[in-house]
């Protein structure tokens, strides 16, 4: 008993958490300390994980009293780790952002942390039925983060397009997944995979499930053409909150699409080429790389631009999850590593953005920037060496992270996808280095307004720890390499 | 209500599993009455929702059809069904509708249709051959579904469906809650987020 509740410690610490930052945030007069309680229960969570990992998560008695309901493997627990790192990252700049911008209201943090558990929860689902629940809980607190500027109509604008087309594409997933209960008699992804396996893909029913499972999934990862909510959305929010959307609920979200897409239709029909999802995948892939890329090069907002670039990211992703299909353990674990690399990166890049503004004098246009790396090169170095770890520069995470998902696709035997990806990844390449020309080779114009920096020990401690994990990541991914096979092997094959 | 209507012999009681033919203790006509009587509301009901040009008439069409339909899954021994049907659509869904009129004004029209006769029959059409397409694609491809072999007496009645809900379900149920918890905590903070801002705001101005 006891030890089940030590399996399951990451989403108990992390939902304890947020209830009880909850009550100190209503009950409590001090609003400091709700950003360092708040990344604390984070990285807590993120230790728990690390525990019952090094314990040995099979080891232990029981295990199985939550399924199906919840998985708790290796997957889960790299999961449970990786959303509490980007959620807790989010918290420490929150903790500069929100005082800086006068939004410093409690609820931000209990809603972040309410989030974040629903996105463990999507992560560890082993049953539709709490997959949708997680998905739900995670969607609703962030649509509400979104939603957190109320006095600016430009957050509104896209907390609503976010809701309205959330919730759609919340309701196709359940559609397809009430077809897919229609054709197999089950809500468990393990029982829908084995009638899967039995030649069930064929049925006209199983397909439709398939179809509007795929597209409720793209959604949610923010692939084109489901894309359009992404770039109101992020602008829209806090950029904690935006970094927060970027990391944590795109990292839940690719965590459902491997789960559902190995588990439940992994089977040999249903991930061939001939007959079954890889290749409506790739096509995503390609133009998500594409279109994302181009659109972000036009972008005259840093803050649009990088809500371009994850999605550019996403696609990068897909050509991972297409490679699935030959090698399920090593491409997914391909997937696992550059969504961690990722979300260091990401994470570094929001929080660089956020210490290069402050109230009145916010770093939103490239034009902000012109000539910060000569007025406050202290602020603008970080986010130069984040840009460039996005941009999959060596030795940077970024690198490594393209590589071995380009790795995995070339001996899938995707040559022309990984080319693709590859002339993206140079056209990505641009407009990253566009926001280093204007720090360090543009002077503003006469009179223009510029960023002017923040100070914020919050925020610079987020960065030291993004940037101790990008140099960690790209000078010694041996180790790192190691914890994603572990936890991509569940998937067997 | 449920069991006062148990207690009036209006509805069918649960199904004996010794006897599983007879739908009401009064012979197969009064289940069918009771499903024409329904069945017919319903329609009604329906048809007055999307006919009327009154806001108001609309609504309560609605209400008259989902309620309907609420009788409906008595008769199917779906009592829970039944009760969540009247309970979240006639009780919550319904009123939220009324309160969008009310704030609209139930005098409130929308502008006449410009569309031209063809696009709106064009539209129509479409649709309906859709639906036809798909259908006789689903007839054409299933397989016979197969009836569910013998539920136990007790199959959707709310002591069944509670003992499900806390054991075997124990653990979404829980999670549930969590979802219910950042919906309130995340209405408050969007709710409450504009009073402060915009207080802020006038405070500067000044």
């Amino acid at each position: 008993m006891l030890l089940q509740a030590f399996a399951i410690s990451p989403l108990l610490m992390v939902g304890i958490g947020a209830m009880l930052l909850m009550m100190a945030e209503a009950f409590s007069k001090v609003r400091g300390g709700l950003a360092l309680g708040a990344a604390a229960v984070c990285f807590a969570g993120v230790a728990c994980a690390a525990g019952v990992w090094m314990y040995g998560v099979e080891t232990i008695p029981g295990i199985d009293a939550f399924s199906p309901w919840l998985r708790v493997d290796r997957f889960s627990l790299f999961f449970d780790a990786l959303l509490c790192l980007g959620a807790g990252l989010s918290c420490l700049m929150a903790g500069g952002y929100l005082p800086e911008h006068n939004l410093d209201r409690g609820e931000f943090y209990s809603l972040l942390l309410l989030s974040t558990f629903g996105a463990m929860i999507l992560s560890a689902a082993g049953d539709v039925l709490t997959l949708f629940l997680g998905l739900e809980t995670m969607s609703l607190g962030v649509y509400c983060l979104a939603a957190f500027r109320r006095a600016s109509a430009r957050s509104s604008e896209g907390a609503l397009k976010y809701f309205l087309l959330g919730s759609f594409a919340a309701a196709l997933l359940l559609y397809g997944f009430a077809l897919l209960y229609g054709v197999t008699g089950h809500t468990d992804l393990q029982g829908i995979g084995d009638a899967m396996a039995k030649g069930n893909i064929r049925n006209p029913m199983a397909i439709m499930g398939l179809v509007l499972i795929l597209v409720g999934l793209a959604f949610k990862v923010s692939a084109v053409p489901f894309h359009m909510w992404t770039p109101d959305a992020y602008e829209g929010a806090p950029t904690p909150a935006t970094n927060f959307m970027a990391v944590a609920v795109k990292g839940a979200a690719f965590a459902m699409m491997l789960r559902v897409l190995l588990t439940a239709f992994g089977d040999p029909r249903s991930a061939s080429w001939a007959s079954g999802w890889p290749p409506a995948l790739a096509w995503i892939a390609v133009i998500t790389m594409t279109v994302a890329n181009l659109v972000a090069g036009r972008q005259e907002s840093v803050k649009r631009m990088l809500a371009y670039s994850s999605v550019a990211h996403a696609g990068y992703i897909l050509v991972g999850m297409v490679a699935t299909m030959h090698s399920a353990t090593q491409a997914s674990a391909g997937v696992l590593f550059y969504l961690l690399t990722y979300t260091v990166s990401t994470a570094g890049a929001f929080g660089a953005l956020i210490l290069c503004g402050r109230r009145g004098a916010e770093a939103v246009t490239y034009e902000d920037l012109a000539g910060i790396g000569r007025r406050h090169p202290a602020a603008a170095l970080p986010f130069a060496f984040f840009l460039l770890s996005l941009a999959g520069v060596p030795p940077t995470a970024g690198f490594f992270g393209k590589w071995f998902v380009f790795r995995s696709a070339m001996e899938g035997g995707f040559y022309w996808l990984t080319i693709i990806a590859f002339i993206n990844s140079v056209i990505g390449a641009y407009y990253y280095l566009r926001v280093l020309v204007f720090m360090y080779m543009r002077e503003p114009a006469a009179g223009a307004p510029v960023a002017t920096p923040m100070r914020s020990g919050y925020v610079t401690a987020a960065l030291i720890l993004s940037a101790v994990l990008v140099i960690a990541l790209g000078l010694t991914p041996t180790k790192s390499l190691s914890v994603v096979f572990q936890a991509a092997a569940i998937f067997g094959g | 209500m449920l069991n006062l209507l148990l207690l009036l012999d209006i509805v069918p009681g649960p199904a004996n599993a010794a006897t599983p033919v007879p739908e009401t203790p009064q012979g197969p006509w009064m289940g069918f009455a009771y499903f024409g009587f329904c069945a017919v509301l319903a329609v009604v009901g329906a048809i007055a929702t999307v006919a009327s040009p009154n806001p108001i008439r609309g609504a309560m069409g609605l209400l008259l059809m989902i309620i309907s339909i609420a009788g409906l899954f008595l008769a199917l021994h779906a009592q829970f069904i039944a009760a969540i049907q009247v309970i979240v659509y006639a009780g919550a869904i319904v009123v939220l509708f009324l309160f969008v009129i009310m704030l609209l004004g139930s005098d409130a029209q929308t502008p006449s249709d410009q569309r031209g006769r063809i696009p709106r029959f064009g539209a129509a059409a479409l649709f309906a051959g859709l639906g036809l397409a798909a259908l006789t694609l689903l007839g054409r491809t299933m397989a016979k579904p197969k009836l569910p072999g013998d539920v136990g007496s007790d199959f959707g009645s709310i002591d069944s469906i509670g003992k499900v809900l806390f054991t075997d379900m124990l653990v979404p149920f829980e999670i549930s809650s969590a979802l219910l918890i950042v919906a309130v905590v995340g209405a408050i903070a969007v709710a409450r987020g504009k009073h402060g801002e915009l207080a802020e705001k006038g405070a500067l101005n000044k």
